[in-house]
């Protein structure tokens, strides 16, 4: 109930003091439903990718933690193909570790060290699980394809191009998800340019 | 002003009206926790257990200042005698007959109900009169929801001539889903049948780490006066009316009603209006009993008059410990009262028949679980007072159903309870789990009352078999959901059998159900069968269908099984910020503190706003920053 008010000071410290690597907007007018951007880790399979994720709040936030999923495609043990993450601090007491005392911008770092430093034993993903403890260059290699498929930024001008090529990149996932791919794209131009945004205007100020 | 400009600004221009929302919405925050910091630590609680504090920002001051008011008022008022009220505040007529959206209203309200606390609602339709009483405790998350209908003979003959008219919404509906215990009374005739209704939802002590859910669904006794039925009739105005009332038992009603006619006592009538308030502020489980009265009156009273009343009786009532004790005690309570009235009803042969359906929603921390699902034992022990019992008790695959029926002084009880344990979900599989869940919890329930229906048909004529096999086969169509019907129907299916044995037939349901339950947690492995939702706005749906399905969803945003009970918290140190204080924030609001602010201080040390925390608190037992257990008792890891 007190969401409206703690997401407005939440979105306004994110937009003046984003955590490294993490961007996190309002999509359109909606407070409840943002978007976030993270920036694949140096020295993770991830690396040059920019990960886009749904951050939806509930209409109990903060006592209840925001429902976020990765809406680019990414090769982890603990997100799954639909983008769900499997992460305690997303979920709530007794079984997870959500706490009002956390926030967005809190939980979107702690995936970012998820994305760097996957928990094999609780994995969402028991395949890329096991691939990752006891095949990790496989794993490894196999996660940076996905990041250069589906994550590494391109120009935006050639975003159009990429969108046409979405038919190549289908065919090495796991299963087919244009819903993803597609929205992903089309967030990358506009999440950057926002977050951007964002920046330059706290520097004006 | 800083941070709002930036804000809008980010924001992609918001226009100016928004950004003078926003001062406006700072306005209003500031005046909350001005008013929050004036208030009486007594009317602080009074707020804050009736859910009326809101959101900061969201609610006037002038409107916080009417709530405190009316909640403070709300008990003065239950006081007097309900008639009165009923006749003095017909506020909201909920059933105009020809709403069609009438159907959801009681659902809306239901909806509302979470918010506010406790409400009661009255309406009428045609010679019936429904009284619907919610109660719940924000705290422990425990709802509790009644209906009772009471169905006024004499109205009804009268209205049995005019009967293409009115149409109850749900008033009726509700009746005509009770019609199908009706056969209860076959046998009963001039006795009144009480059956509670019971749905607890309680969390079920964590297996295997998973975080499970037990349902229990404890769907006896309401108290149904069933002998007169007579309105009940037929007469079908809506589709949904219509299609149960081809029921076979809808002609039998009649007749019986013409047998039963006489003397329905609810006495309770009478005798219970004061005892009800006696017993809500004593325990909420009273509440329980605290229904039928209201009925009555409504009943005998006026057929028009509809009230609606915020009660305030929930401030009373304290559900988070009483949760745990009074089941029992109230069920106990319940049936005991049913059954002297019946025993008085005798005497008050003029009351008009009610039927009361009582919805429990509770949840039970880990902890509790065994001591408190002592339903089975209450009712073993009920059945020992009376003098005719029957006690059926099975158990299979987490379900446990007890099922006992018992007469004393003229007035039989049946109670059905069914424990059903569900599987809770991660947000990822929610849709489809909790339909499933939803699906096999109401299969239960209405498989309670049909296996109630068939006790009472195994007592009296073969012929009655069948009605068991009614409600599950109504509930198919209620849910109007392929998949659903064709899950709901194999129940039913079964049910519709003639069952040999009580025995046979339970445990065919049992394993029914069972099914549906299994295929629930693969669900949230990840998998779904597309299984369509269950339409709430099936407009043919029960009433207490959507009751069922309300708990249920409702439920959903819930499921943290442990919390602090009121005690608890109210014994946790408080303070109020002073100047002097550090400059310090509350993390749950990530507002910073204001001069007279009122905080709570956990033994970690960690403040918070008192209204903050309190929420939290309610469903959790760490301190949001260090997460330590706030109790030590709690015994939960203190540090992760």
């Amino acid at each position: 109930m007190q969401r409206v008010s703690r997401l407005k000071r939440e979105l306004q410290m994110l937009s003046t003091e984003p955590p490294p690597g993490v961007t996190c907007w309002q999509k359109e007018e909606r407070i409840d439903d943002l978007r976030a951007q993270i920036v694949g880790g140096k020295e993770t399979p991830y690396e040059g990718g920019i990960f886009s994720l749904e951050v939806k709040v509930p209409e109990r936030y903060p006592f209840e933690p925001p429902a976020i999923r990765f809406l680019t495609p990414i090769y982890h043990p603990n997100i799954d193909s639909s983008g769900r993450i499997c992460h305690d601090a997303l979920k709530l007491p007794p079984k997870g570790a959500w706490r009002p005392s956390l926030n967005i911008s809190t939980v979107l770092t702690s995936i970012q060290l998820l994305m760097a430093e996957p928990n094999p034993d609780d994995p969402l993903m028991a395949d890329i699980s096991s691939e990752f403890k006891y095949n990790k260059q496989l794993f490894v290699e196999k996660a940076r394809k996905w990041t250069q498929e589906h994550a590494v930024q391109k120009n935006v001008g050639v975003m159009t191009d990429s969108i046409q090529n979405t038919p190549d990149q289908k065919a090495h996932k796991r299963e087919a998800q244009p819903e993803l791919v597609e929205p992903a794209k089309r967030n990358l131009g506009v999440g950057i340019w926002q977050g951007m945004r964002g920046t330059e205007e706290e520097e004006e100020q | 002003m800083e941070g709002s400009d930036s804000l809008e600004q980010n924001g992609s221009d918001q226009p100016e009206s928004q950004r003078r929302r926003q001062l406006d919405r700072l306005g209003r925050e500031e005046a909350f926790y001005q008013f929050v910091n004036n208030l009486s630590d007594e009317d602080y609680r009074l707020m804050r257990d009736n859910n009326l504090l809101g959101t900061p920002g969201e609610v006037t001051e002038a409107e916080l200042i009417n709530r405190l008011q009316q909640i403070k008022d709300g008990p003065e008022q239950q006081n007097n005698s309900p008639s009165t009220e009923s006749g003095e505040n017909p506020v909201e007529q909920p059933q105009s007959s020809e709403d069609p959206a009438s159907g959801d209203s009681l659902l809306d309200w239901l909806n509302t109900v979470r918010r506010t606390g406790n409400t009661t609602r009255t309406g009428h339709r045609g010679n019936q009169s429904w009284r619907a009483v919610s109660q719940t405790n924000p705290n422990s998350g425990d709802f509790r929801f009644s209906l009772e209908i009471s169905v006024n003979r004499n109205l009804a003959e009268q209205q049995a001539a005019a009967e293409g008219e009115q149409e109850s919404a749900e008033g009726q509906e509700v009746v005509t889903n009770a019609e199908s215990q009706i056969p209860m009374e076959t046998e009963v005739v001039e006795e009144p049948v009480v059956e509670e209704l019971a749905v607890i939802v309680e969390p079920e002590p964590e297996l295997e780490e998973a975080v499970s859910q037990e349902i229990l669904g404890e769907p006896p006794s309401s108290p149904a006066a069933l002998p007169t039925q007579p309105s009940l009739s037929p007469s079908p105005r809506r589709g949904l009316r219509r299609a149960r009332s081809r029921s076979p038992e809808q002609r039998r009603t009649r007749a019986r009603t013409a047998r039963s006619r006489s003397p329905l006592n609810l006495d309770q009538l009478d005798g219970l209006p004061h005892p009800r308030h006696a017993h809500i502020s004593q325990e909420p489980t009273s509440a329980i009993n605290a229904p039928p009265v209201p009925q009555m009156e409504g009943s005998s009273r006026t057929r028009q008059h509809v009230l609606s009343r915020q009660s305030t009786v929930d401030s009373d009532v304290q559900p988070p410990r009483a949760a745990s004790e009074s089941p029992p005690e109230a069920q106990n309570v319940g049936s005991q009262e049913g059954e002297a009235a019946g025993g008085e009803g005798g005497a008050a042969g003029r009351r008009p028949p009610t039927i009361m359906l009582d919805l429990q929603v509770r949840r039970v921390r880990p902890g509790e679980y065994r001591q408190r699902d002592s339903i089975a034992s209450r009712t073993r022990s009920r059945s020992q007072n009376s003098n005719n019992t029957f006690l059926y008790e099975s158990e299979h695959g987490g379900f446990r159903r007890t099922f006992s029926r018992s007469e004393r002084a003229g007035v039989r009880t049946y109670v059905s309870t069914i424990r059903i344990p569900i599987r809770r979900i991660s947000d990822a599989g929610l849709g489809e789990a909790t339909s499933v869940a939803l699906q096999s919890m109401i299969r239960q329930i209405m498989t309670g009352f049909g296996e109630l229906g068939y006790l009472m048909d195994s007592d009296s004529d073969s012929s009655d078999s069948n009605r068991g096999a009614s409600a599950p086969t109504d509930l198919a169509e209620a849910l109007n959901n392929p998949d659903a019907s064709a899950t709901a129907a194999s129940p039913a299916a079964d049910v519709d059998e003639p069952p040999v044995a009580a025995g046979v037939r339970a445990r065919t349901v049992e394993t029914d159900v069972g099914e549906g339950l299994a295929s629930g947690p693969p669900g949230s492995g990840g998998r779904s069968r597309s299984r369509p939702p269950i339409s709430l706005e099936e407009p043919s749906s029960l009433p207490f269908l959507r009751l069922a399905h309300f708990f249920l969803l409702n439920d959903d945003d819930e499921d943290q099984p442990q919390g602090l009970t009121k005690e608890q918290i109210d014994n946790l140190s408080m303070r109020n910020f002073g100047e002097s204080d550090a400059l310090k924030t509350c993390s749950v609001c990530i507002t910073e503190y204001a001069e007279g602010n009122k905080l709570r201080k956990l033994p970690c040390s960690h403040e918070y706003h008192v209204h903050c925390i309190d929420r939290w608190l309610s469903e959790n037992s760490t301190c949001p920053i260090c997460r330590r257990a706030v109790l030590v008792s709690a015994n939960r890891e203190s540090v992760v």
